[in-house]
């Protein structure tokens, strides 16, 4: 027994000593890149001073080309949304660009529509982006506080001290990329360098859907540690809906200021999806948006 | 509970440790805790079904105890009947009810006239197939005087619900398995090491080869109209490696963990892919249901002895019967049917030993074994085919739709790396078992160095966000 226990001791402590040096060079690799949002906050954004930041998931994406805004309004902003993710990754998101020492006058937040009224206990699916910064107590504890623990919030939360747990159960998305960022630091995972993406102009025709109206009422409680993280380092909170094919939304908020452009435009060509405009879509969106930012700039 | 799950990984070692160091040289209370250890294992998927394996250990135990005591042949053979209608019952009316309900409706309709009959919302219970297959070879090696039967409740009990091959095999025979656990138990460390490196071999194929594979595999199966023959071929070809790392990945774990407790179990795969032909495919391939169907089904309808059309009705019987033992659905008999047609020339060409295990291998046999793999390939699709019908389109399109379109395997970078990662993968499988029959071995041995690379292969390259549940679970 002392034989096996001996031979199997000596196996599994060169496979964990191994296992964790390649883990941790993985995440080095990826924290030292520009792959993903928040390492290219980190390791790409030189600028510490913005005047407005987009915190969102996909709509916010692919809705707000900060370049084209910029250029209009005469404004500096960033773009640091990411996809599937929701108003407590965005949370995070601020918490990350404010303990890189930056600022920002306007946080525009603009997750998927639905994401102000659901409450979402668990993690969000890319919330594993931020695995490389894990050791930092506010991601750590992003991960392990997290209401309705699953197998993805216990990966990523054990991850701080066996950080091969994360990146063997996230290796498609951390392991390689982190082989790639090893040989190209600067690229990026689909956004160019204000972290912008685009969806591109569809040839299909999208199908046929009527118009409805939707009430949001703001009701997430996410919103209200926003607010609070916010006005504790004097930035305004700006909510922003992205235009909809499907539905105009009525709204019920006096307290925080909206931008929406639920039903800015409804033309089909300016579609990839029911909740997402394309390349055209973003361009005539980003325009109206410079000219309403000009607005609350002056 | 799955091999490849957390639940598991606490599981064995818990076992192993109450099993060598609490009860070590009580051989009796071990085989409690075995006992015990096998229900939990068995329950923690459905605790409802664990009846039916306690009424099959009952029953075959009963039946075992009773043919010894019976010296009339005609009582023998009843309680044979009965066992065997016990069993081959339970597996009919859970596994095979509705298929006979809608075949014997489709004939009559085929026919024109419209039956109402219902099927039943039934579940298969996971391992049955095997389980049962298991028992009866023990009331049938009892019933040929084979085998002394046991007169203890505790072992048979054991025997039947083993967890390491309760719910995929190997197929265990009664008189291999069922000693086993009659003998105290010694630790041996040189064969534990060699249960725990098979463990690490096996859940490469599993976790690496087959669930990789499979991200590709149901892309294809699901929507064959909408891919080219270059991809429909290499759909087919992955789906032989996805069954295989699954299937054979199952046995090498299986075979790991009796091990670390003691248990020698049967060789089930032997490199399959390096046949050179068909018969020698099949003494490599699901080694313990082929010997299985071979000792009672083969040999006692005559084996190959009779004229050459007794030997054809026998194959064709073997093959058919081992296609439908896989499942209820006309796919699996005509996988069989088409290994039986395959077989036959050799058969009756006396050529079905020419290539025998122990052959060295050679370059000129190239061509022959990759002649085998293909034809094996194309049997797959009907194995992991919907339908019949489906199955036909596919190979029809693949011989059909000449495109050279690879778009499926590059057109994301997550399909790009996939891709990447099998190709590698399967290199790393091939590799390891090449030199292993140069070395005439009948498993892949690891060494340290070699265990901790392959395991870093699982874990930088295996599938554990959504893996996929072993194929022959189903069976």
């Amino acid at each position: 027994m002392k034989q096996f226990l001996k031979q199997i001791a000596v196996v599994i402590g060169l496979f964990l000593v191994l296992a964790y040096l390649l883990s941790a060079g993985s995440l080095w690799s990826l924290r030292k890149s520009s792959f993903y949002k928040p390492s290219f906050l980190v390791n790409a954004v030189e600028e510490d001073t913005f005047d407005y930041i987009v915190l969102g998931a996909s709509t916010g994406l692919t809705t707000l080309d900060t370049k084209a805004i910029d250029e209009q309004a005469g404004s500096k902003g960033i773009n640091l949304s990411m996809d599937d993710t929701g108003l407590s990754s965005h949370y995070l998101m601020l918490e990350h660009f404010l303990a890189e020492g930056k600022t920002t006058k306007y946080c525009i937040i603009a997750p998927g529509v639905n994401a102000y009224d659901a409450t979402v206990k668990g993690l969000n699916d890319n919330d594993y982006r931020f695995l490389m910064f894990v050791n930092r107590p506010y991601i750590s504890r992003y991960f392990s506080e997290v209401e309705e623990k699953d197998m993805q919030s216990n990966v990523l939360s054990s991850s701080k001290w066996f950080p091969f747990i994360g990146v063997s159960y996230f290796n498609a998305e951390i392991f390689y990329p982190s082989i790639l960022s090893l040989i190209q630091p600067k690229k990026r995972n689909r956004f160019d360098e204000a972290g912008n993406y685009t969806y591109p102009v569809k040839r299909k025709q999208l199908k046929f859907i009527k118009k409805k109206q939707s009430n949001l009422t703001f009701s997430n409680p996410t919103l209200v540690k926003l607010n609070k993280l916010c006005k504790t380092n004097n930035i305004e909170l700006i909510y922003y809906i992205a235009p909809l094919r499907a539905e105009n939304m009525v709204l019920d908020l006096t307290e925080n200021r909206v931008i929406d452009h639920s039903a800015i435009i409804d033309k089909d060509e300016y579609f990839y999806d029911n909740i997402h405009v394309n390349s055209n879509g973003r361009e005539i969106t980003s325009r109206i948006f410079a000219e309403q930012l000009s607005e609350i700039l002056k | 509970m799955l091999f490849n799950s957390l639940p598991f990984l606490i599981f064995l070692p818990t076992v192993f440790i109450l099993y060598w160091f609490v009860l070590k040289g009580q051989h009796l209370a071990q085989n409690v805790l075995l006992l015990l250890a096998s229900y939990i294992f068995y329950g923690w998927w459905d605790y409802r079904f664990l009846a039916l394996i306690a009424a099959s250990t009952l029953v075959d135990y009963g039946i075992g105890l009773a043919l010894s005591k019976e010296k009339k042949n005609k009582n023998r053979k009843l309680l044979l009947t009965a066992s065997l209608v016990f069993n081959l019952g339970l597996l009919g009316f859970f596994k095979y009810y509705n298929f006979f309900v809608d075949s014997w409706v489709n004939a009559w309709a085929s026919a024109g006239v419209t039956l109402e009959t219902s099927t039943l919302n039934i579940i298969l219970p996971v391992g049955i197939s095997f389980y049962t297959f298991q028992t009866l070879s023990y009331t049938i090696d009892v019933y040929k005087r084979k085998l002394e039967p046991t007169t203890s409740l505790l072992r048979f009990a054991t025997y039947v619900s083993f967890f390491p091959q309760l719910v995929a095999g190997p197929i265990e025979r009664a008189t291999h398995l069922l000693p086993q656990f009659k003998i105290p138990r010694v630790f041996k460390s040189e064969f534990a090491v060699s249960g725990f490196y098979l463990i690490i071999w096996g859940l490469f194929k599993k976790v690496v080869i087959a669930d990789n594979c499979a991200f590709f595999v149901t892309q294809i199966f699901d929507a064959p109209g909408g891919h080219s023959s270059l991809e429909l071929l290499l759909g087919g070809v992955l789906f032989g490696f996805q069954i295989y790392g699954d299937f054979s990945g199952y046995s090498d774990i299986a075979i790991g963990v009796a091990r670390l407790f003691g248990f020698s179990l049967m060789t089930n795969f032997k490199f399959p892919y390096f046949s050179r032909d068909i018969a020698e495919f099949w003494r490599r391939w699901h080694i313990s249901l082929s010997t299985w169907f071979r000792d009672y089904l083969y040999i006692p309808l005559g084996g190959s002895r009779g004229n050459k059309w007794v030997q054809i009705r026998n194959v064709s019987i073997v093959f058919l019967v081992s296609g439908f033992w896989h499942g209820a659905n006309w796919t699996f008999i005509v996988w069989g049917g088409i290994h039986a047609l395959l077989f036959l020339p050799l058969l009756l060409l006396e050529r079905n030993r020419n290539n025998m295990e122990g052959d060295p291998l050679s370059i000129r046999k190239l061509p022959s074994i990759l002649g085998t793999f293909f034809v094996v390939t194309v049997a797959w699709i009907f194995f992991r085919a919907d339908s019949v019908g489906i199955a036909f389109d596919y190979i029809v399109q693949m011989f059909t739709n000449y495109t050279a379109s690879f778009d499926v395997f590059l057109k994301t970078s997550k399909a790009l790396l996939f891709s990447c990662i099998i190709v590698m993968s399967i290199a790393v499988l091939l590799c390891f078992e090449y030199f292993s029959i140069r070395k005439n071995r009948n498993e892949v041995k690891l060494n340290r160095l070699s265990a901790v690379f392959i395991a870093l292969l699982i874990l930088f390259m295996g599938v554990f966000k959504n893996p996929a549940d072993f194929i022959y679970f189903q069976f």
